[in-house]
């Protein structure tokens, strides 16, 4: 029984059966003490660490996910870009009235 | 111009506009964090798991005081130096001046020629097949490419305001006053802007139709038109 070991329990009935039919021991193991304080507080801290963790996942996402490739797009367009090439093509599809199509 | 269903900027075509749009998903990637960042708390306010007696928080009220101030600094820092950039007029290689009125714009190139000519919007009835409804004109301006371009712009009646999207280009069209802005289109193209100042029944009906072309075919056009 749980409660046996709060009860000053005579040496003579050890190992006897009481009349509830359970067995009293002082042998069983006692169970450790739950932590009872700062509860809240260790739920706060590893709450703020993880919203702080979801915020720059967030940010993170954005910036490779968006940001730079749209970074790469743009150099990547410059880099063998040919100006004149492009008026050509745009000038042959009428595009522009100052320089009409030859 | 922009498409139906567009959300974010036009392509850029000048360098000021490729830096705002850099500096647009900067600042949209710290206004995420933070917006993640509140949710998250808020959710957990609502499913009752952060309730607390405390009265006193003087350690997390450092933080929150000092962490804003931080992002507020990462925010200014980028946008303070593109502001400079802006500001910054290198040797133009021509100066145009844009006069706003109700309801069109007129153009004066008098750098070199004496040129000015006025901007209509082209009604869509007369708008050929092809052509943008509400963004067409009937005289564009014509702009070299890859070349610094100032702009001078003012009004005749009411406020006025000259923008190009594309380019990066809003500026004021102050009735008396002159505002310059500047420009170099990395491109050639065709882009369009509208009027960005309220001025009357139809100030949603005088757009800006800016052509850059190269040096050779912007001199062919402009000894056309003033000859």
């Amino acid at each position: 029984m749980r409660f046996a070991s709060f009860l000053p329990i005579p040496t003579y009935l050890a190992g006897q059966r009481a009349w509830s039919g359970n067995t009293v021991s002082m042998s069983s193991a006692l169970l450790p003490k739950p932590q009872m304080r700062r509860l809240l507080a260790r739920r706060m801290k590893f709450h703020l660490f993880g919203a702080f963790l979801v915020s720059l996942g967030c940010a993170a996402l954005y910036k490779f996910g968006v940001a730079e490739p749209r970074k790469r797009a743009y150099a990547e367009f410059y880099k063998n870009y040919d100006p004149m090439k492009d008026f050509e093509a745009m000038r042959a599809a009428g595009v522009f009235e100052s320089a009409p199509p030859k | 111009m922009a498409n139906h269903s567009q959300l974010g900027f036009q392509d850029a075509s000048s360098p000021i506009m490729e830096e705002l749009v850099e500096f647009h998903d900067h600042a949209l990637m710290v206004a995420l964090a933070i917006c993640s960042l509140v949710l998250y708390l808020l959710t957990l306010m609502l499913m009752e798991k952060l309730s607390s007696n405390t009265v006193d928080a003087q350690e997390v009220e450092l933080i929150w005081t000092i962490l804003p101030a931080i992002v507020l600094v990462l925010l200014a820092l980028p946008s303070l130096q593109i502001l400079y950039m802006m500001d910054e007029i290198d040797e133009p290689d021509l100066t145009l001046k844009a006069i706003g009125h109700q309801w069109y714009w007129t153009y004066e190139y008098t750098d070199f020629k004496d040129l000015s000519f006025d901007s209509y919007m082209t009604p869509t009835t007369d708008l050929p097949l092809g052509h943008f409804r509400l963004l067409e004109v009937d005289h564009r301006i014509v702009i070299p490419m890859e070349s610094p371009i100032r702009v001078i712009i003012t009004a005749d009646d009411v406020l006025h305001s000259w923008a190009v999207p594309a380019l990066g280009v809003k500026t004021d069209a102050i009735p008396g006053r002159l505002n310059q802005t500047s420009f170099i289109t990395t491109r050639p193209g065709v882009f369009y802007g509208q009027c960005s100042e309220i001025c009357g029944a139809n100030h949603s009906y005088m757009p800006i139709v800016v052509e850059s072309t190269p040096l050779k075919h912007f001199e062919a056009w402009s000894s056309l038109l003033s000859s």
